[in-house]
């Protein structure tokens, strides 16, 4: 028995993902812009974006968090909401910076991942917010609770491309 | 000041626009995009001292990167259409809200019927009808001598499209006249000063609601909850008292009286805004706090009374 420990611990987290879209906006409501690659800053965020540390521009900022540096959310989520609730959300509808296909997320609060070339450390799971409705016009408060994506600390910067890979650090 | 949940815009242009009517176009200080805008729809704008004042907007909607609204000075108003055409200049920032509204553009003839400034609306319906193809649809301006915005309606009366009234030198054709002759399943849609609204709603009241809008420039309303009733709502550190309508929101109450509670997701799960009420029965309606919180806290958020009176530790 003790021999399977190691075993589950290590499927656990094990995933290969990719980097499918890249979206920043300069300020909170304004509609988010596809990149095919964002600069991260360790430490403070993404150039260009509203919650880059120092920039404040986001519609949370008046709650400085060190930990949202840049969120992430999976596209499966996407695919289920069609598939289960009918709604049409666009990867540049959640407001997250990065959707990525293959990657556990809610698997990775507290552990660190590459991102393409940047190393992350997940800080908790993102929440989401009325906000979103407002602006998306889509009631999809409920569907998206407890998978509105993940906040994460940048720990080591560089350039993130579409296509990248996501991986165990 | 940043007004939490507005959108910060720069005024890149201000141009006269004829009969006492001045068009100002608002961007993003950097150029991006802006929330988008249904045809027709209109804005908050938050004005200093304490003012905001709605406009619909004017031009194409498609062009993402701007709202542009016209403002009829009045003399006789409260104090917004005088402080943009006396105070304001190119280059200043104005605090926006989320566009809203709009006029709906269902298949289907349209009949648009404006009173003077009352153009405006129609004028981005217009824009995005023949964006579409379409030009299945008719504007009538009344107005009393030349029309604001007149370097917008030519190019639609040019086609065919748009019809002046200009009520110095005729009579004010009847409503029911102009919605005469429609085609089977037209919609009309009417904006303009009290009088022309009035007359517009009696000439339609046998019309299907769906195919008939009036732009009121009010805000949408509230979704009803059967639990809902009015309550007082005390703050027992400083004895304020607020009368909360049926249905009203806790933390817009709290606001209005200059307390700030932080909202965060606005929708009772992150238990950022979590409050102790000292007496009364909370509707709780949060999925944060478990049955012993329950007891002395709620959400603001998305709680209302169960009782006629409420007094939170505030």
């Amino acid at each position: 028995m003790l021999s399977l420990q190691p075993t589950i611990e290590a499927t656990a987290t094990a995933f290969a993902g990719v980097v499918r879209h890249l979206h920043i906006t300069a300020r909170a409501f304004l509609p988010m812009r596809a990149m095919d690659e964002v600069h991260l800053i360790p430490g403070k965020g993404i150039e260009g974006d509203r919650y880059m540390i120092g920039r404040e521009e986001g519609f949370y900022s008046d709650r400085p968090e060190d930990g949202r540096q840049v969120t992430l959310f999976e596209i499966e989520t996407l695919e289920a909401l069609r598939r289960d609730h009918k709604i049409t959300l666009k990867p540049e509808d959640h407001r997250r910076n990065v959707t990525v296909e293959g990657v556990p997320l809610n698997h990775l609060v507290g552990r660190r991942f590459w991102l393409g070339e940047t190393l992350l450390e997940a800080t908790r799971l993102s929440v989401p917010c009325r906000h979103i409705e407002e602006i998306t016009g889509q009631a999809i408060f409920d569907p998206l609770i407890n998978r509105s994506g993940l906040n994460c600390r940048i720990l080591e910067g560089g350039t993130v491309r579409v296509g990248d890979l996501v991986r165990n650090a | 000041m940043r007004r939490h949940g507005a959108i910060l815009t720069r005024v890149t242009a201000i141009e006269d626009a004829g009969a006492g009517v001045k068009r100002f176009t608002l961007q993003d200080p950097e150029g991006w995009a802006l929330p988008p805008a249904r045809p027709g729809g209109h804005v908050d704008l938050f004005l200093p001292g304490g003012l905001t004042r709605t406009y619909s907007l004017c031009g194409d909607p498609a062009r993402g990167d701007r709202y542009v609204i016209a403002v009829k000075r009045e003399a006789e108003g409260r104090g917004g259409s005088a402080y943009l055409h006396d105070q304001v200049e190119v280059g200043d920032e104005i605090q926006v809200g989320l566009p809203r509204g709009g006029v709906p553009l269902g298949p289907g003839f349209h009949l648009f019927v404006a009173g003077g400034i009352g153009v405006t609306p129609f004028l981005s319906a217009a824009a995005a009808l023949l964006a579409q193809g379409r030009r299945d649809f008719r504007l009538h301006v009344l107005s009393r001598g030349a029309p604001p915005l007149g370097d917008q309606i030519a190019p639609l009366m040019d086609a065919g499209l748009a019809r002046l009234h200009d009520t110095a030198r005729t009579v004010r054709p009847a409503v029911a006249d102009l919605l005469a002759a429609l085609p089977e399943g037209a919609s009309a849609a009417c904006c303009g000063p009290a009088p022309l609204l009035a007359d517009f709603g009696a000439a339609t009241d046998h019309w299907p609601a769906e195919r008939v809008h009036l732009e009121l420039f009010v805000p949408p309303p509230l979704v009803p909850d059967p639990d809902a009733r009015a309550y007082k709502l005390v703050l027992a550190r400083t004895g304020v008292e607020i009368d909360v309508p049926a249905g009203a929101g806790m933390a817009q109450a709290l606001a209005s009286v200059g307390v700030e509670v932080p909202v965060s997701c606005g929708g009772g799960i992150c238990g950022t805004c979590a409050v102790t009420y000292l007496e009364g029965t909370p509707l709780h309606r949060d999925r944060c706090l478990s049955q012993t919180e329950r007891a002395s806290k709620l959400m603001p958020c998305v709680a209302q009374s169960a009782g006629a009176r409420l007094v939170l530790d505030l």
